[in-house]
């Protein structure tokens, strides 16, 4: 090692580059950066290449015409936003449905369960969610379907004569979405929640703050960084999902990126179409996410 | 030599493999891959056992991609360009023209498949275009009304999708069911008669487009796979509904009280060929497959107890026993009322119901 250190190769090379304050950062930053520009950027970067072609794949030799079309389709034609303003009411209702369902189950892990149990706690909540997501989806399908569990349960205690249609509607949809993400709110809210200091709560206890003020003043605004988080994330997962309204929706769930994937699975040749919508509907998410950010996140927050 | 395994020598088989990483992760060219072959089909196609069987036999190692939908199945192969990673793909008759216009495909040479006779003679030419034949013709079906027989009793006429009486308890897909309906409203859904004639053709689609948004609350579900109608039918999700003949068939085989029937209005049948790929890295295992596929009817009989789809192949009818018979027979007057699916105008069909299938969803 010595000697490789001491040779002029190495000396000229990568030792150079070590030996100064800049080179040493360029370095260290060179792997992430690698990677967000391959996994992330290069990707996004490829949609957004094929979305201003006027068609694709371009064919061997020719010169491939440039376009905005396909962007001027979705906003000269109210078919398409549509779904793209369904997918944001969606997402919207499921984020606040799943912040809601979550937080009693966040607080209870963080904060009545014993520190010695948390880490079994918490074990048991993120089992299901070592299946893969389209296992679980599939076991909503067997809880809800006309001959489901639930269904059958009804029927056997007399409840009912004929099944509840309970699959392939808003409701499934919703059911199976928020079971899906749910681990994407608990986590942050855990983790918001179990960094609050239990001495402030029991100063606001003595001082005669009853139990709804002190969720209220204390640890309402102090596990505000775990609600941003958790909805960001729910958010943008919801906004982009793509098999579970496929599987658990119906004729009147159809969100966005199903009307993309006809851009990209249909008879016809119209990926830059797809390229195009995907675009818009991942600036307009971003965008979203930004200012609500900036709105319950604080001025503090960076975006 | 024992070489003591040091910090110097680490760092040289460390920067040894470093060198070599490029070479080890390519992507192997065509012509190392000579035990590999990829094939693109649907599900159910082609048995285990068969493919079991020919890996023995030939040392081949299959790769099988699945695929539910035609539309799918092009635009990837299409993205692909010029270096396909299948050989294999599997490409309805009405479907074969795109492909040729986009020259993803290679023609078959039958003197290369030495049990090319043993394809039922009226299917041989079935892929012939130009003068040339563009795979080989495997199963055949057609778009049929499924009912549950415990739930639906008569069901003559497509009309039965939109009776109230089945509100929520029909399924069908979507860009098929299009062409049915603008059959069952007595225009042609396959666009044939169209050529030259696009006004004709967008009103005759905006019909059947705005007919569907009108009676949406009739479906329970557009679906896109065979295997989703089933497990609608078994759940009894739905009671009814348009069915690929082969999803239907299967569940008919199975037992489950499911009717297959072709409406007074018609319907269209298609068939479904393996084709060799344009440049496919691995295009002489394609016809070592072709050829097995072809040995003996007991593989186009396990095909179609898998798929439900009829056999092109010679023998295979004397091997079904009587309920797989009676699944797959068709009175003939039904038989009379299919139409297979033309590859003339597709163009103008796809684009027209491509779009019609956003403004339903949408609607």
């Amino acid at each position: 090692m010595a000697r490789m250190v001491r040779s002029r190769l190495y000396r000229s090379t990568l030792g150079a580059v070590i030996e100064t304050r800049p080179g040493r950062l360029v370095l260290l930053t060179a792997v992430p950066m690698l990677w967000l520009v391959a996994m992330h950027i290069g990707p996004i970067y490829e949609m957004f290449k094929i979305s201003l072609f006027a068609g694709y794949p371009v064919e061997a030799h020719a010169a491939a015409g440039l376009t905005l079309g396909s962007y001027a389709i979705f906003f000269r034609d109210s078919l398409y936003y549509q779904p793209l303003i369904r997918s944001f009411i969606f997402a919207f209702g499921a984020t606040a449905f799943t912040l809601v369902v979550v937080y009693p189950v966040a607080y209870y892990v963080a904060r009545i369960v014993r520190p010695e149990g948390r880490s079994k706690a918490l074990l048991l909540l993120l089992v299901p969610f070592w299946a893969g997501e389209i296992i679980r989806t599939f076991s909503v399908i067997m809880l809800l379907a006309n001959r489901g569990a639930i269904n059958a349960l009804l029927r056997e205690i007399g409840l009912i004569d004929r099944p509840i249609p309970m699959l392939y509607t808003s409701f499934s949809l919703g059911f199976g979405l928020v079971y899906l993400i749910s681990l994407y709110m608990l986590l942050p809210l855990y983790s918001a929640i179990e960094k609050i200091p239990s001495h402030l709560l029991d100063a606001a206890a003595d001082l005669g703050a009853g139990p709804f003020t002190r969720f209220r003043r204390i640890i309402l605004p102090l596990s505000r960084d775990g609600i941003v988080s958790g909805c960001s994330l729910v958010f943008l997962t919801c906004i982009g999902v793509f098999a579970t309204p496929i599987l658990l929706g119906g004729p009147s769930t159809v969100l966005f990126p199903e009307t993309i994937s006809v851009f990209f699975h249909g008879a016809s040749d119209r990926w830059p179409v797809g390229a195009a919508f995907s675009l818009i509907l991942l600036v307009s998410s971003l965008i979203t996410v930004g200012i609500f950010m900036r709105l319950v996140g604080g001025r503090g927050t960076k975006v | 030599m024992n070489r003591p395994i040091n910090r110097r020598t680490s760092l040289q088989i460390l920067g040894g493999g470093a060198l070599a990483a490029p070479f080890i992760i390519r992507p192997k060219p065509g012509w190392a891959q000579s035990n590999t072959l990829n094939v693109t089909t649907y599900d159910k196609f082609l048995p285990q056992e068969f493919l079991d069987k020919f890996q023995k036999d030939t040392g081949i190692q299959v790769n099988v991609r699945l695929t539910d939908d035609q539309g799918k199945q092009y635009n990837l192969v299409s993205a692909e360009g010029g270096s396909p990673t299948t050989d294999i793909v599997t490409v309805a008759g009405h479907r074969l023209n795109q492909w040729l216009d986009s020259n993803l495909l290679a023609p078959v040479d039958t003197g290369k498949i030495g049990n090319w006779t043993k394809l039922n003679k009226a299917y041989q030419n079935a892929t012939e275009i130009e003068g040339k034949l563009w795979g080989l013709p495997i199963l055949i079906g057609f778009e049929g009304l499924a009912i549950n027989t415990d739930y639906v009793k008569e069901a003559d006429s497509w009309g039965v999708m939109f009776d109230p009486q089945y509100k929520g308890l029909t399924t069908y897909i979507l860009n098929d069911f299009l062409s049915i309906t603008m059959l069952y409203l007595g225009h042609d859904g396959d666009f044939v008669t169209y050529t030259g004639k696009p006004e004709v053709a967008q009103k005759a689609a905006n019909e059947a487009r705005d007919f569907l948004i009108k009676h949406k609350d009739m479906v329970r579900r557009y679906y896109d796979a065979g295997s989703e109608v089933q497990q609608m039918f078994i759940n009894e999700d739905i009671h009814l509904g348009h069915s690929w003949s082969g999803p239907a068939t299967k569940l008919i085989m199975d037992g489950l009280p499911i009717r297959l029937s072709v409406p007074k209005e018609g319907t269209y049948g298609f068939y479904y060929g393996l084709n060799v790929v344009n440049n496919a890295p691995n295009a002489e295992n394609a016809y070592k497959l072709f050829n097995a596929v072809l040995e003996t009817p007991e593989i186009g009989a396990a095909m179609t107890r898998q798929s439900g789809f009829n056999s092109t192949i010679s023998g295979v009818g004397d091997l079904l026993d009587d309920r797989e018979k009676q699944a797959l027979d068709l009175p003939q007057d039904q038989a009379e009322r299919i139409t297979f699916f033309s590859s003339v105008n597709r163009d103008m069909k796809n684009e027209i119901l491509d779009r019609a299938m956003a403004e339903v969803k949408a609607g």
